[in-house]
């Protein structure tokens, strides 16, 4: 027999019990909607978070922090070990190292006029830390000052303009306040400065992961070390003599033995492929979510096909009768459910990519909120979604992917009944009622 | 033009050649534990262009005689020959297309329902492989031949009784299979369209030279056939020439 034909005859055995087929087709239709609408938002997340942290990027640095910690150095800092600033100077003696510069980050809230904000301070040494983020440390308005005054402050493009709506909280030229709590939350001790707003930063989106951010605010390191009272820095940024893997691996290992193990060295690029390993687990077990619905379909498909096989006893006689051949007759049962999972998947990707679509325009302000949150590190408090939307990508991959997943599991299901209905005795299915 | 179609090239060069040839067969079945012996040793020898009927009372093994002749099942003992092959030598896929040589009619039609008549005419040419436009010539033209030209694009439903019975006798050709093979062909339909059925028979056997066994309780087709074989609890108890020459 003909493939052609076979799918021919077989597609007419769908079409003669469509309400059946097309609740066993439904099944396969929710398994790969769910599998597609789940990657693609994933990947489509993956995406936009891994361009957000590439914003900020200086490929020739590195960044150490204090801890033996998972991923961004933020978690298990609970050890009494701690970076000061005076680190830079041993660090700056590694070969490879063309320099390195603190940075002191603190949870502040500012004022201009009656608008209070909480806001990221970071202490830096603007020289430095300017030549390591040439591209986006940069000044909107006013200049970033090289030799800075204790009471110089850079506001982060988002800070001096929160809402975007011309309302701006200050500019170059604003006393701003900064005040800062410490001591314990029952009792704080409340200290207060006034700055002078130097520079506004053009704006630079993303998050800012290991770099210049939004909405962040820069005072001299210095300052920041008399005010907080502290030589503790969070991190010591190195800026590389060249961004190759071998300088990187040398530097790193170099460091990490100056502190005897007790730091942790990242690149952006390993912290990049940080964030994304850790987005294909996310993605791997919310498509094994998936999958499970997948399963729960073929064995939908594979009770159907039993009743099926049962009903058509008699016709599978006669076409045993007529010359078929068993492997056509199985052939045919298989073709069946390959035609069921291969409509299901199409239906399915078709949905899995509208509700992802649909997920994304009006989920995105929830799911952008929670994505900040988890860069307390960096964004503190800000509460600020920053601009993020997750766009769903449907790569080939997962298009094909869900495709032969839908029919694969169609056809591994069907292959138990369509044996049956291959194996049947001529005689005895002609005689069945 | 029609005869030569419709009859397989080989009946004209040995009209003489045994189609089927049965010796010493016997069928035993096991119900629960207990063995039936449903023929107990058959010789037979069917010839190119016979008309042979085959009858007897229920359970004189007329059943389990045209599923061996028919290649649907395999012999306990003995030997079935269908043109020269013996049946119990073949595996499944040798048997499937040993059935494509025989062109099974049933009691009660088996068409496919929802296949129309020309479809299901066209349904064994389809699973012998043979293309799309051959198939729907060859089946218009045994729907000519079974004189139902009109009702090709009827579904079974849509048909009387002898209507099907035609369909299923132009589907049965469909192949160009070496015999004929009907189970009670007229049990099923009023006395008036058997004769209709039985007039055909007669004409395809006479006519087309086609070979033709049926197994029947319908003394009217007895009558017509050349040979008729009498079953009697699994044996032949006596073969009669009615309408037969030799």
């Amino acid at each position: 027999m003909k493939v052609l034909d076979i799918f021919s005859y077989a597609w007419d055995g769908i079409r003669l019990r469509k309400l059946r087929a097309a609740l066993t087709t439904l099944g396969v239709v929710i398994g790969v909607a769910a599998i597609v609408a789940l990657l693609s938002l994933g990947e489509g997340f993956r995406v936009e978070m891994t361009s957000q942290f590439e914003r900020g990027f200086a490929l020739n640095t590195l960044t150490v922090t204090a801890g033996r910690g998972f991923g961004f150095g933020m978690g298990e800092s609970a050890s009494e070990f701690y970076l000061v600033v005076n680190d830079t100077r041993a660090i700056n003696q590694i070969d490879g190292v063309s320099m390195a510069t603190a940075v002191i980050s603190k949870s502040v809230s500012i004022a201009s006029g009656n608008r209070t904000r909480t806001v990221t301070v970071v202490g830096v040494n603007f020289t430095q830390y300017s030549e390591i983020y040439s591209s986006t440390f940069l000044a909107e308005d006013g200049t970033i000052p090289l030799s800075p005054t204790n009471d110089t402050i850079v506001l982060g493009a988002r800070i001096a303009n929160p809402w975007r709506n011309g309302t701006i909280l200050a500019k170059v030229g604003d006393d701003i306040n900064l005040t800062w709590a410490t001591g314990p939350i029952s009792k704080p001790t409340i200290k207060s400065y006034v700055f002078h707003v130097a520079a506004v930063l053009k704006e630079i989106g993303g998050f800012g992961i290991g770099g210049p951010s939004d909405n962040q605010v820069y005072i001299p390191i210095s300052t920041a070390q008399a005010i907080f009272e502290t030589d503790q820095v969070n991190q010591i940024l190195i800026q590389l003599v060249d961004s190759s893997q071998t300088t990187i691996d040398s530097v790193t290992e170099a460091a990490e033995a100056l502190f005897d193990d007790k730091v942790t060295v990242m690149s952006p690029t390993a912290m990049l492929n940080t964030v994304s390993s850790v987005f294909s687990v996310i993605e791997l077990f919310l498509a094994g979510i998936a999958g499970i619905s997948l399963l729960v379909a073929g064995i939908g498909i594979m009770n159907i096909m039993i009743v099926s096989v049962l009903e058509r006893t008699r016709e599978i006689g006669i076409l045993k009768s007529l010359g078929m051949k068993d492997r056509t007759v199985l052939i045919i049962f298989l073709s069946e459910a390959a035609l069921i999972g291969l409509l299901g998947a199409v239906v399915g990707i078709t949905l899995g990519w509208g509700l992802a679509n649909v997920v994304s325009r009006f989920g995105f302000a929830m799911m952008g909120s929670v994505a900040g949150g988890g860069q307390t590190a960096q964004v503190h408090g800000t509460g600020v979604s920053g601009g993020l939307t997750i766009t769903p990508i449907l790569t080939p991959g997962v298009l094909l992917g869900a495709l032969v997943f839908g029919v694969a599991t169609s056809v591994l299901f069907g292959l138990y009944p369509a044996r049956r209905a291959s194996k049947l005795n001529p005689v005895e299915a002609l005689r069945h009622e | 033009m029609e005869k030569e179609n419709l009859s397989p090239q080989e009946n004209e060069e040995s009209a003489e050649a045994d189609v089927v040839e049965i010796q010493g067969l016997r069928k035993t079945y096991i119900m629960g534990k207990v063995p039936v012996h449903a023929l107990r040793g058959i010789d037979l020898r069917i010839r190119a262009g016979d008309f042979i009927a085959i009858v007897g009372p229920s359970g004189s093994g007329k059943s389990t005689l045209l599923n061996l002749i028919g290649a649907l099942d395999k012999p306990t003992e003995g030997k079935v020959l269908i043109d020269g092959v013996d049946v119990s030598t073949l595996n499944g896929n040798q048997l499937a297309d040993l059935r494509r040589k025989v062109g099974f009619v049933f009691q009660f039609f088996n068409l496919i329902p929802r296949l129309k008549a020309r479809e299901n005419v066209e349904l064994p040419l389809a699973i012998a492989g043979v293309g799309k436009g051959e198939r729907r010539r060859r089946a218009e033209e045994l729907l000519r031949t079974v004189g139902l030209e009109g009702r090709a694009d009827h579904r079974p439903t849509e048909l009387s009784g002898g209507e099907q019975q035609r369909v299923a006798i132009a589907r049965a050709l469909a192949n160009n299979p070496r015999f004929l093979l009907l189970d009670e062909p007229t049990g099923n339909i009023d006395t008036k369209t058997a004769q209709g059925i039985i007039a055909l028979l007669k004409r395809l056997n006479e006519e087309n030279g086609i070979t033709v066994i049926v197994v029947t309780h319908d003394q009217r087709i007895a009558n017509q056939a050349k040979k008729v074989v009498y079953l009697l609890d699994g044996r032949i108890e006596r073969m009669t020439n009615p309408g037969g020459s030799d």
